[in-house]
């Protein structure tokens, strides 16, 4: 049974592959510009921050959880970062700083969802706001701000290691690696996949699972920072839009959907991300060079989202077994 | 000594008047409220706005109160509604697009409570308009572009706009106007016109991937300074800040002088954030003192511009210090 289960989970995986395979195909053939190398790196680079925050949002998603506040955490986090810079602190110790910032995020979150014991989509939609509002008024004290260029560390996070392949996609793998290598073999990840599989019986069987949720929820927040750093680093702004229009946030949960990761967890991994990210990527780049308008894209992404869910819902069928209590 | 006595007694008469009919405008002002509401607090252009109407509170002896919608036009709608319910003697709005407040502010004209709009217009006239001339602007960046990029410059004629939202009054008429223009140039060709919800981030996206499509691009039109910045970081990422022209519109603030001296805007079209508080301020206190048009129809202050450019010409002074 479970294995197949885990055939027919995989299904969806080959679905999107199979998709993004005849986009490129068609993208190749028709849009001017698209299959060179050059574009290949932008995509690259513009799909950075998406994917570190996909792979916080994973680990979350597979433990059957939600993260909302994620974006208001990165551009919280991002903020924190460009103003300790901006006052003349030396980046590692700013990146520090933001970091405990985040790690208190992430706390909060976790405390929420793991002692409270709010649903994660309630707690964190509530935290989004709280974190968004107390980051914006209380330190930025405004909408927007203008990184340092000139600042070292600002440089750094957008400069290219060899032309083509900038700091961003190295850190995105880095982070990728990373989150493969906590899931697969620490006894967290093995105890994450354990709440997503079946939260009652993981923790009636004595695993830690109020502490796991605390790290993977400050996980989340540190992902969220990273990302932040690299999309701020990019533009040389930061600015609290990304949290209010919610664009960002729709994006990252459908490349964790798209990649086959269901939204009740416990089955798939990282590698499902990269499935889903390969797909959001070449689905935006192609929609840019067509000189599709933004509502357009946004239109469009949500109808392959919808048919992802559609397709999810019918190769995994809710079951007794999986269809239990705090379901999203 | 008669002289004296003579130059004495005309001076006080002057004064007396004078003071005379600053009492007279304050006793006519004084415990009036004013609410504004901005489509946000925390940037420069609001921030400067309520500056210089603070001021104006302050000797006119009324109040003014902000309800910061930071940026959720549902919350913004809702903070109307409880404006126009306090019954202020005036109002002022800040429309994100054209539609979104127009029913409101009929509503609040119906009830006698005078409407101000700033900067961004709505379908819906009101008493007053106070704010940049769009339709202007659009025009004459898009002819600085055909000057620069059209026939005979020896560029490719190429231009990519980023407008904020397709529905914003300033994207809706700036994008008109430009189109006029570039109509009588067939030379120039439009080749991405993305909105980028006012991100700089998704603007810098959309700028990389259009400059792969588009190395030989020669301008970016951005509808705004503060999302154009993410655009300009993008040209200047490509190595093509020499030869792609980025052009904005702002409120001219310092943080425009420095983008453009770090290379990252050339031209900003500003319609001084500064100035237009204060015409704001002033069309309050006129409004308050009962000044309204002949035939009910809607005042307008037209901004005047800026042109701050790079280069030869650049004057930082042209730039205001919040």
């Amino acid at each position: 049974m479970a294995k197949e289960r885990g055939r027919k989970g995989s299904l969806l995986e080959y679905v999107v592959m199979g998709v993004t395979v005849a986009l490129l195909a068609v993208f190749s053939a028709t849009v001017q510009g698209f299959a060179s190398w050059g574009n290949l790196s932008v995509a690259a680079s513009n799909s950075a921050a998406l994917l570190i925050l996909a792979c916080g949002m994973g680990v979350v998603i597979l433990s059957r959880g939600l993260d909302l506040s994620q974006v208001a955490a990165m551009v919280s986090g991002a903020a924190t970062f460009g103003m300790l810079i901006a006052g003349g602190l030396p980046g590692w110790a700013a990146f520090g700083l933001a970091g405990l910032a985040m790690v208190g995020v992430g706390l909060l979150n976790g405390w929420l969802i793991a002692y409270a014991e709010i649903p994660a989509m309630l707690a964190t939609l509530a935290t989004a706001m709280v974190i968004a509002g107390a980051f914006r008024f209380g330190l930025l004290q405004g909408e927007f701000l203008l990184l340092p260029a000139t600042d070292p560390t600002v440089r750094l996070l957008s400069a290219d290691l060899v032309p083509g392949v900038g700091v961003p996609v190295v850190l995105a793998m880095a982070v990728f690696g990373l989150s493969w290598l906590l899931l697969r073999h620490t006894t967290a990840g093995r105890v994450t996949y354990a709440m997503g599989d079946n939260f009652a019986a993981a923790r009636l069987s004595g695993l830690p699972v109020r502490t796991t949720t605390l790290l993977i929820y400050v996980y989340a927040a540190l992902t969220a920072l990273l990302a932040g750093l690299v999309s701020a680093a990019a533009s040389g702004t930061v600015d609290f839009r990304s949290v209010t229009s919610g664009s960002l946030l729709f994006e990252v949960i459908l490349v964790v959907v798209l990649g086959g990761i269901p939204l009740r967890g416990g089955r798939g991994g990282m590698r499902n991300i990269l499935v889903g990210i390969v797909l959001v990527a070449v689905l935006r780049n192609g929609m840019t060079l067509l000189n599709l308008t933004t509502q357009v894209q946004d239109m469009l992404k949500g109808v392959v989202l919808i048919i992802a869910i559609v397709t999810d819902n019918y190769l995994n069928p809710r079951d007794t077994e999986t269809d239990t209590v705090g379901d999203l | 000594m008669l002289n004296f006595n003579k130059w004495l007694l005309g001076l006080t008469l002057a004064a007396s008047v004078a003071f005379g009919g600053a009492a007279l405008a304050q006793s006519k002002t004084a415990g009036k409220k004013v609410i504004f509401v901005p489509i946000t607090m925390g940037i420069s252009l609001t921030e400067a706005w309520v500056k210089r109407m603070r001021e104006h509170a302050e000797l006119g002896g009324y109040t003014i109160d902000i309800k910061d919608a930071a940026f959720n036009t549902g919350v913004m709608s809702e903070l109307l509604a409880s404006a126009i319910s306090e019954k202020p003697d005036v109002l002022v709005v800040h429309n994100p697009t054209v539609q979104l407040l127009a029913r409101q502010i009929k509503q609040a004209e119906a009830e006698g409570i005078k409407v101000v709009q700033m900067n961004l217009q709505s379908n819906q006239p009101s008493t007053a308009f106070v704010g940049a001339n769009w339709d202007r602007i659009g025009r004459e960046i898009a002819e600085d572009i055909v000057k620069e990029c059209g026939a005979g410059s020896g560029k490719s004629g190429k231009v990519a706009i980023i407008p904020g939202q397709l529905t914003a009054a300033d994207s809706v008429i700036m994008n008109e106007a430009a189109f006029k223009v570039f109509a009588e140039s067939p030379e120039i060709e439009v080749v991405s016109n993305q909105a980028s919800d006012w991100d700089p981030e998704k603007a810098r996206q959309i700028t990389a991937t259009v400059l792969q499509q588009n190395p030989d691009l020669c301008a970016i039109f951005g509808h705004w300074d503060v999302h154009t910045m993410g655009a300009g970081k993008a040209v200047q990422d490509a190595g093509l800040a020499d030869q792609v022209l980025v052009y904005a519109t702002g409120g001219g603030d310092d943080v425009a002088c420095k983008a453009i001296e770090d290379g990252i805007l050339d031209r900003e079209w500003s319609y001084d954030a500064d100035g237009q508080g204060r015409d704001a301020a002033t069309m309050i206190d006129l409004i308050l003192q009962g000044v309204a048009t002949a035939d009910g129809s809607m005042m307008v202050v037209d901004s005047p511009l800026k042109v701050i450019k790079a280069g030869d010409g650049y004057d930082a002074s042209l730039c205001f210090k919040p």
